[in-house]
């Protein structure tokens, strides 16, 4: 990625610079802002090298040993790690797979509400409404709010038998004690719920950025055309936004991926261990238990399985939009 | 976002941080000669790493410690509250590249977890220094400090679960007395719930499920695991029998359904039920102001009288290269703490030492405590075995399936106990026995 964002900043700065008679400098040159750039990027690099490239690679090796902070020597053995959470009846493999699949369904379930949610909010605010800075401001607040505190105030709202949801709910003769974050199926909608609400306002601004990139002409070539709403929606705003919808996509799978803070806190991971998510998992047994190399091993298996999915994610969106260019 | 990206960040460096320091050597501790006399060499600086970080403790800590560097001229203790799970994360590593405290206090059921991992110095012979015996504290804390044949710990504050009553309610049904006994109990409960107040809401969370039923369990003759540590006992018959009482609170309409964590607290507070098994640490619980409530011994529902009770015990860490004068300040500074400790209730812990606890002022000052003083002679204080708190997590995973319905109390815990069993083997590998 950074080698990446090297190439894209060195680029501009090539065609600025490089006129035409300056020739024979030109590679000299070329070299110097070639070193100029790194040097930018030369704070960013060391920082991603010390704490995300060193940590991962170590992370590696600790999943190949059965690697313990008290020990002053580790021993390798091998793929035991990876294979034990592939061996029905192992310490880890039942419930490893078990967060995986919490960790899945959440995914499942909670991914279209923070893409389809936010679109609809975006598309809404982008009308010159009154107020529309107000209601961006209003969607967008939540997201600056710790987990802690989400959990905190969700915990009251929630609450079985004394929580405010629970009381509105027996106002309008409704069931009046549903279990939010005790028992399933409840447990999941409470989760994607608050996740919507913590959440939807970061893609709804990206959604927004988005929408505003859109040519105006395109609606107004649209209207003419005697396009209603709807197929202004699906013909005009969809195709302009198809970029930004494979950013959010893939950042919201894998932000939902990486959920943790809300069933910590709001379900701890019950009713059993249903709604413990991969990373609760892997984060109690290395940091708490002090298994560190299967938790390394678990932190692999998982990120190959983020792997794949994004990957997919980018090909498909990518083929849509190469279809829809030609 | 940001927040998720960080976490995982931490994560990594946690990892980094772990290998680079895992290439440094084993701890050569030496221990310093330390008699029950006030430390008398050269001026050292004494790290002190603790948990407290809510409630009162945060303002009296630091006024004890400035207490202590004022009346000790060679000794400056240096205060690093954090977080109790984040000592845990960072202690081990610490300690082996001796950046570690000099003095600590861990909750009892971590001692062996540290000692297994010569994380801790052995501390007969500060111990014995500085005078301390079983006898200066209540039944079976002391021996908690105890791994292997060395004392590592020296305890410092317990903290029994209690019945905590709000007697308005109890009002409702005419109950005045809060009841001690299996049948008295049940007798409130039944009025209660004929008064139309469910008595005693039951949650399934360590907070505080879990205490109830290993309150429960020793109540009916049972035990956690073995003596020796090596299977789990809990779902044995006095196991089903606790947790079937607990089910059997549902069941019968004594308790709702599906309480969610706090639930029950919040209820009492609310006056909605009129019982609630909880910690002392309740007691200083800003929240019953001028609720009319009672704090009682826990009902005595089994065959024999039992409570739950955890403990905080200060140990000395082994860090590599541990200079003898500091461990020896450090003892010091233990001293000076526990003797200083009548204080320590307001934070709603009983100071261990007996020769504080049982002095009648503090009674006068905090009358609240006294029910959970009488309970001590007892309590039942949490399984001492490296790596236990791992399989402790699946007692109230299967207190919370039983509560929640999915499985019966029988087959929740058989199915713990298997998964405990093998966590106890993989601790045998892990920390060596």
């Amino acid at each position: 990625m950074a080698i990446d964002l090297a190439a894209t900043t060195a680029v501009p700065a090539d065609r600025i610079v490089g006129r035409p008679g300056g020739r024979g400098r030109r590679p000299a040159a070329r070299r110097r802002r070639t070193l100029i750039a790194y040097l930018f990027l030369a704070p960013f690099l060391a920082l991603f090298v010390t704490f995300v490239i060193v940590p991962a690679v170590f992370g590696v090796w600790i999943s190949l040993t059965n690697w313990s902070p008290f020990r002053d020597s580790q021993d390798f053995i091998g793929l035991k790690n990876y294979l034990d959470l592939f061996t029905a009846g192992s310490t880890t493999s039942a419930d490893f797979w078990n967060s995986m699949r919490a960790t899945g369904l959440f995914v499942v379930l909670s991914v279209p509400f923070l893409v389809v949610v936010p679109l609809f909010i975006a598309v809404l605010l982008n009308r010159k409404l009154r107020g529309a800075t107000f209601f961006r401001t209003v969607f967008f607040a939540p997201y600056v709010l710790g987990v802690a505190i989400v959990g905190v105030i969700w915990s009251y709202v929630f609450d079985t038998q004394s929580g405010i949801l629970n009381h509105l709910l027996g106002l309008f003769g409704l069931p009046s004690d549903t279990p939010w974050v005790v028992d399933t199926p409840w447990v999941w909608v409470s989760l994607v719920g608050v996740t919507v609400w913590w959440t939807a306002g970061l893609n709804t601004v990206i959604f927004l950025a988005g929408l505003k990139g859109i040519n105006t002409d395109l609606y107004e070539a649209a209207a003419l055309d005697g396009a209603g709403a709807a197929r202004t929606f699906f013909s005009v705003t969809l195709p302009g936004l198809r970029p930004v919808m494979i950013f959010i996509t893939t950042t919201t799978i894998l932000a939902s991926a990486n959920m943790f803070g809300q069933s910590f806190l709001l379900t701890n991971g019950g009713p059993g261990n249903e709604t413990r998510t991969a990373i609760m998992y892997i984060a109690d047994q290395g940091l708490s238990q002090n298994n560190m190399a299967p938790a390394s091993a678990m932190s692999y298996v998982l990120f190959a399985f983020l792997a794949i999915i994004s990957v997919v994610n980018f090909r498909l969106q990518r083929e849509r939009s190469e279809k829809a260019a030609s | 976002m940001t927040t998720r990206l960080s976490r995982g960040l931490g994560l990594g460096v946690a990892a980094a941080l772990a290998v680079s320091l895992s290439a440094c050597g084993a701890s050569d501790s030496s221990e310093g000669g330390v008699s029950g006399e006030d430390y008398d060499g050269p001026a050292v600086e004494v790290t002190f790493w603790h948990g407290w970080t809510g409630g009162a403790a945060p303002t009296i800590v630091p006024k004890l410690i400035d207490k202590f560097n004022a009346e000790h001229e060679n000794i400056t203790v240096k205060n690093v509250p954090q977080e109790w799970a984040d000592i845990n994360s960072k202690m081990p590593l610490a300690v082996k590249a001796g950046k570690g405290p000099d003095v600590a206090v861990l909750h009892g059921d971590d001692l062996a977890t540290y000692a297994a991992q010569n994380l801790l110095q052995p501390a007969d012979e500060i111990i014995e220094g500085l005078g301390y015996s079983e006898g200066d504290f209540p039944p079976d804390v002391f021996e908690m400090g105890d791994f292997r044949d060395a004392q590592y710990a020296v305890p410092w504050s317990v903290t029994p679960l209690g019945l905590f009553a709000n007697k308005d309610v109890m009002k409702k049904a005419d109950l005045t007395e809060v009841p001690t006994d299996r049948q008295g109990y049940l007798d409130a409960l039944e009025k209660l719930k004929a008064a139309g107040v469910q008595g005693e809401w039951v949650d399934g969370y360590v907070f505080t499920g879990t205490f109830e039923f290993q309150s429960l369990l020793w109540q009916f003759g049972g035990d956690l695991y073995n003596d020796d540590v090596t299977e789990a006992t809990f779902n044995s018959e006095a196991g089903v029998e606790a947790l079937t009482w607990m089910t059997d609170l549902v069941d019968k309409g004594y308790s709702p359904k599906n309480v969610a964590q706090d639930g029950n607290i919040k209820a009492l507070l609310a006056g909605d039920t009129a019982f609630n098994w909880n910690g002392v640490w309740q007691t200083t619980n800003t929240a019953f102001g001028d609720l009319d409530w009672a704090a009682a011994p826990v009902p005595q529902i089994g065959d024999e009288k039992a409570v739950w009770s955890s403990s905080t015990h200060w140990v000395f860490p082994a860090n590599k290269g541990q200079s003898a004068d500091e461990t020896s300040a450090a003892a010091t500074f233990v001293k000076w703490m526990n003797d200083n400790s009548a204080g320590w209730a307001e934070t709603g812990e009983l100071p261990a030492a007996n020769t504080v606890r049982e002095d009648p002022t503090i009674l006068e000052k905090y009358p609240n405590l006294e029910p959970f003083m009488e309970q001590l002679d007892y309590a039942h204080y949490e399984t001492v075995s490296p790596g236990i708190n791992e399989a402790n997590a699946l007692i109230t995973t299967a207190i919370n399936e039983a509560l929640t319905g999915k499985k019966t109390p029988q087959a929740a815990l058989d199915d713990a106990k298997a998964k405990a069993d093998a966590i106890i083997e993989q601790n045998q590998q892990k920390y060596g026995d």
